[in-house]
């Protein structure tokens, strides 16, 4: 939320034409030191941006405009692709996922950061505790998928368990039905463990003489939460909720490896993700890519994503409260 | 005004060096070639290949540059087809090179590698006549195939020949005595078919076969190829999706198939708790590490209908060449060089593959392949050849998923096929 602009000093209505002549054109030396160093220090960002970013991604919004192979010549076809995308069942489920991923997982995540943050911040051994919840997230979400074909396999740990405790007929939990739920629950898990520790950064820089403000005051827990800690860790809310609407819906790889029998095909398509639909139309290996609509829904997700922020900053923007 | 001119100056430089980005070349050398290996160093069939190149090189004095890249190398090439350097030689199995290369034109015709002489014979000649028929090989406009096999990869009914002597004796030749088979391991406890049900793949595998048997080779192409969807109502399609509800309503499958994670099943079959396994020609190679104590590697082919067609599985594995290499002739002397006896027999006995060549050697764990191979009436290529962009991927695996594993009957299935299929090409015309 913080901008640096470069701003003239405002004129001042009563000042004459004589006052105007003093403001040398072009603003004081600071100003113009600073005009002078906009390009050798804004040019090579700019530069590989451009490069890197800018230009391949206005690319790609090209090539979703036609159809094509990869090699060999492009065919034009307008706004095919994506109308073709809006009929395709398949590209819907996807996209449901990728919201599903994106609302659901994401209002778990922050249900239970929120709760293990409160709990945290006065809790004993916390740092430990702190380095515990976040361990999940330094570790790949690849290991996870491949982890969790052992542990849920027919004859794997859990099952073995629940067969100790006398359950008969455990659930198949790998069937295709149930593989989106545990990806969403696995996820939820790695995750949480982040967004606690940011969360608990924001917490921590509250003084403490607000909490002793409060129990002077008479205060319980809820409203403490209510008039302390919400409104002064609400853009640090904010930025979380932007993270994790970019990074949710790039979700691929736990997807790939969750029911992608780790390399070995391809994940049932009940619980593909925009990006596994975008990946398997480009580069499944099977048949003829389609890079045209493989980027057109690469660029319809860069769409939702940006949309999506737009309008999270809108809805969480408030006064930032100064302490 | 000055801020606009800067940032149009900024403008201008980067578009700039977007340009010069794409402009980047390189010049070739006539002693030398890239090659992007499909194996992977350690692997035994990189060590073949390794040994082929140190003798190609000594003979010819041509450096060649190799790259151990692994399966994903095709993936690889297609970023670079755009541009001027793509690899001279690339190898990969032909359903992961035909989508690539061949149909978008970017493969050249392989006349000096066919042309040229190997053991006293021309290539064209040592490659069985039956394989090079087959039409997806051949480019338009162009005298010789774009690929230049030098193994195959087909499927069997795999089993423990030291713990069914019987299926030794009498493997089972038609559908009926397979499924009489099936009832008889499981009347004596034994879970018949082992199915990694997680991996569309091999779920297809048995459709795919029982259509074959059904209405022949390339007839599912043929079907899938129609915008209408009417060539499903054929009742060689109904047929062979009831010879697959046949073994999912039997009960045949192994426990959890249908809620496991690859390779448990395989893993469970090499351990004796199922008696079969219809996988590729990989399966004594991948699950020899796992396998149990004395477990030895027999198989029959998938059995055909009385009197009906033998057609067998024989999916390519070789060389093909980009149309824009510019070492392409070192590249088919090379891909030449590796028909070549001693490397062919290599592939048979070190890295326990088939070999191309009829007169190759094979191991004692593929000679049953082999054989069916030899008899077969015809041959077909994985997903029986089918390419278009998607329909795999998207259409034909999910809904045989949903087949082998029971959610479907075989008309829900077909039903589910021709619906799909009319969308498939309202979207894909």
């Amino acid at each position: 939320m913080t901008q640096t602009e470069i701003r003239t000093p405002p004129r001042s209505p009563v000042a004459g034409p004589a006052a105007e002549s003093v403001v040398r054109p072009g603003g004081n030396a600071v100003d113009r030191g600073r005009k002078r160093l906009f390009v050798p220090f804004v040019g090579p960002a700019f530069l590989l941006y451009t490069v890197l970013f800018v230009g391949p991604a206005l690319y790609a919004v090209w090539i979703s405009f036609n159809k094509w192979a990869g090699a060999g010549p492009m065919e034009f076809v307008g706004f095919g692709n994506y109308v073709r995308l809006f009929s395709d069942k398949l590209f819907i489920q996807s996209f449901l996922n990728t919201l599903l991923l994106l609302f659901v997982v994401g209002i778990a995540i922050f249900v239970i950061a929120f709760g293990l943050t409160l709990v945290l911040r006065d809790m004993a051994g916390k740092k430990i505790a702190r380095s515990v919840i976040f361990f999940p997230h330094l570790v790949n979400a690849m290991i996870f998928g491949v982890l969790a074909g052992f542990i849920f396999n027919p004859a794997g740990l859990v099952n073995t368990m629940l067969g100790g405790l006398g359950v008969e007929d455990p659930p198949a939990w790998l069937s295709q039905d149930n593989l989106f739920p545990l990806i969403m629950v696995m996820m939820t898990w790695i995750t949480t463990g982040y967004f606690t520790t940011i969360l608990m950064a924001g917490v921590d820089r509250i003084p403490p003489y607000y909490y002793e403000d409060c129990a002077l005051a008479g205060a319980n827990a809820f409203q403490r939460l209510r008039y302390v800690i919400l409104p002064l860790t609400w853009d640090v809310f904010g930025t979380c909720a932007v993270l994790w609407t970019i990074s949710s819906v790039k979700i691929f790889e736990i997807v790939w490896v969750f029911g992608g029998s780790t390399g070995q095909g391809m994940p049932p398509t009940q619980t593909w993700t925009t990006a596994v639909y975008t990946y398997v139309t480009a580069f499944s290996g099977e048949s003829v890519p389609a890079y045209g609509a493989a980027t057109a829904s690469a660029v319809l997700s860069l769409a939702l994503v940006s949309v999506l922020v737009l309008l999270l900053r809108r809805v969480m923007k408030r006064e930032a409260v100064e302490f | 005004m000055a801020k606009i001119r800067k940032m149009s100056a900024l403008l201008v430089g980067g578009v700039l060096a977007v340009t010069a980005s794409g402009c980047a070349s390189q010049a070739g050398s006539s002693d030398a070639l890239t090659y992007w290996s499909m194996w992977k160093e350690g692997e035994a069939q990189q060590k073949v290949v390794a040994a082929a190149i140190a003798d190609f090189e000594d003979e010819t004095g041509i450096t060649v540059n190799v790259q151990w890249q692994g399966r994903d190398n095709v993936k690889k090439v297609v970023p670079t087809l755009n541009t001027n350097k793509v690899p001279d030689l690339v190898d990969g199995s032909f359903a992961k090179l035909a989508p690539i290369l061949a149909e978008t034109g970017q493969a050249k015709s392989l006349t000096e590698a066919y042309d040229a002489e190997v053991d006293g014979s021309t290539v064209a000649d040592l490659i069985p006549s039956a394989y090079l028929d087959a039409d997806e090989l051949s480019v338009d406009g162009g005298d010789a195939p774009w690929m230049l096999p030098y193994s195959l990869t087909s499927d069997a009914i795999w089993y423990n020949a030291a713990a069914h002597p019987e299926l030794v004796e009498n493997p089972p030749a038609t559908w009926d005595d397979f499924i009489d088979t099936l009832d008889q391991l499981k009347a004596d406890g034994e879970a018949p078919l082992a199915i990694d049900g997680d991996v569309s793949g091999y779920n297809a595998y048995w459709f795919t076969a029982a259509i074959v048997r059904t209405a022949g080779p390339g007839s599912l192409k043929e079907i899938a190829t129609d915008p209408t969807g009417e060539g499903w109502d054929r009742p060689e399609a109904l047929e062979a999706a009831e010879m697959v509800e046949q073994l999912v309503d039997g009960g045949y499958f192994i426990d959890g198939f249908n809620a496991s994670k690859w390779p448990a099943q395989q893993q469970a079959w090499a351990d004796n708790q199922a008696a079969l396994l219809f996988n590729g020609t990989w399966i004594p190679t991948e699950t020899g590490p796992y396998a149990a104590d004395g477990f030895e590697y027999s198989s029959f082919p998938f059995p055909h209908l009385d009197g009906g067609n033998t057609a067998q599985r024989a999916d390519f594995v070789g060389f093909a060449v980009p149309a824009k290499a510019k070492n392409a002739e070192n590249a088919q002397a090379l891909a030449a060089y590796f028909l070549g006896e001693e490397y062919q027999n290599a592939l048979g006995t070190d890295a326990k593959i088939l070999p191309i060549r009829a007169d190759a050697a094979v191991s004692p764990e593929m000679t049953t392949v082999k054989e069916a191979l030899d008899a077969a009436d015809g041959y077909f290529q994985q997903n029986d050849g089918i390419s278009f962009p998607g329909y795999t991927e998207k259409l034909l695996w999910p809904a045989i998923d949903q087949l082998v594993l029971g959610k479907v009957s075989a008309a829900e299935f077909i039903e589910l096929m021709k619906s799909g299929q009319v969308d498939y090409w309202k979207q894909n015309s």
